[in-house]
């Protein structure tokens, strides 16, 4: 057996739950070797040291000093109780009110978009440049672009606006 | 009165039938308390508190173990709270200097008791200093003298984790201790 076999072995032994057979083969090996028989004589002295030689009486009216904190625990509680609470209602207003913002924030409902005239036209089956090829005709860049302007001066989509 | 009738009078909110079950309990609570402490006045305030909160929380009791396993069970996790919030303030003792307050403060008496007393002061020191965990299972078993059964239930461990935790803690417990003793260990040092 080897030292480490013996020290668990050793170990078990202070609980008296070592079986005869392996107590015998500890004995054998503590016979041969210092320094488990040193871990041995330890390991009893640290236990006999650890306990405490004598453990007091708890301090005199235990019962009476605790049924007095109960009583006072129970007059408590009540206040106590109204208190957690409260504490749990601004806790989960502030939650429903946290859910509703972000519902707002994330779940608004999108209002249909109203389609520009080049798709009206091209859903309508007609050309979109129709009605711009007029224009786009004009010799003159100024005309040209007064016209642009003012064709787009109806579209409420002031970016679709024509800026010359 | 039989201790199903005390449990159920209790869970009603009967004080005076708790108090009889403190009564019978009371020792054991405080002892385990007291391992750990060290200390009367600090293990019997840590007993009052356990029962407190053993009584607030009794409704959850469903007698699926004994009562004393589950006593057990909410001393130890109030215990830990309390070893845990006061870490820093429960000064350590360096080992050597426990020995020497004990042997200075110990009452003139045959030589033999005053440097058992020194020792066991060290051993304490080194108790204290351990991890939490083997803190906790070296006190179930070795100062209270709990089985590993009842340890496994009071700490839900398997009796196979017991086994090798409490394996463990002696170890680690016999390192730190290895040379401390010489001094004050006469024949027996360490």
């Amino acid at each position: 057996m080897d030292c480490k076999k013996a020290e668990r072995f050793l170990l078990r032994s202070l609980d008296g739950k070592l079986d005869p057979e392996k107590k015998t083969l500890l004995q054998t090996h503590l016979e041969k070797c210092p320094s488990c028989q040193r871990k041995d004589r330890d390991c009893r002295m640290i236990l006999s040291l650890v306990r405490p030689q004598t453990v007091p009486e708890p301090l005199p009216y235990f019962k009476e000093r605790l049924l007095a904190k109960l009583e006072e625990k129970r007059k408590t509680a009540p206040a106590l109780l109204w208190v957690k609470w409260a504490h749990r209602a601004v806790a989960l207003s502030l939650a429903a009110f946290l859910l509703f913002g972000a519902g707002i924030l994330f779940f608004r409902p999108q209002e249909p978009q109203e389609l520009s005239q080049t798709e009206k036209f091209l859903l309508q089956g007609e050309n979109p440049l129709g009605e711009a090829a007029s224009i786009l005709d004009q010799k003159k860049a100024e005309d040209r672009n007064m016209m642009l302007i003012f064709a787009s001066v109806g579209d409420r989509d002031v970016s679709r606006r024509y800026r010359p | 009165m039989d201790e199903k009738e005390l449990i159920r009078r209790s869970q009603a909110g009967d004080g005076e039938a708790f108090g009889v079950l403190a009564e019978r309990y009371k020792g054991k609570v405080f002892s385990l308390a007291y391992g750990f402490t060290r200390d009367r006045a600090a293990a019997d305030d840590l007993a009052q508190e356990v029962f407190i909160k053993a009584y607030l929380s009794l409704s959850r009791f469903q007698a699926r173990s004994e009562f004393g396993t589950w006593l057990y069970r909410v001393a130890v996790n109030h215990i830990k709270d309390y070893l845990r919030k006061n870490k820093h303030r429960l000064k350590e003792i360096p080992l050597q200097e426990a020995g020497d307050r004990a042997l200075a403060s110990a009452d003139l008496g045959p030589e033999e008791e005053r440097l058992r007393e020194g020792q066991r002061k060290i051993v304490q020191a080194a108790l204290a200093r351990l991890p939490e965990k083997y803190r906790v299972i070296l006190t179930l078993r070795d100062i209270d003298g709990l089985s590993y059964e009842d340890i496994s239930r009071i700490l839900k461990l398997s009796p196979g984790t017991v086994d090798s935790r409490l394996h463990r803690a002696r170890r680690k417990l016999r390192e730190k201790l290895t040379g401390r003793l010489g001094r004050q260990g006469g024949e027996h040092g360490l």
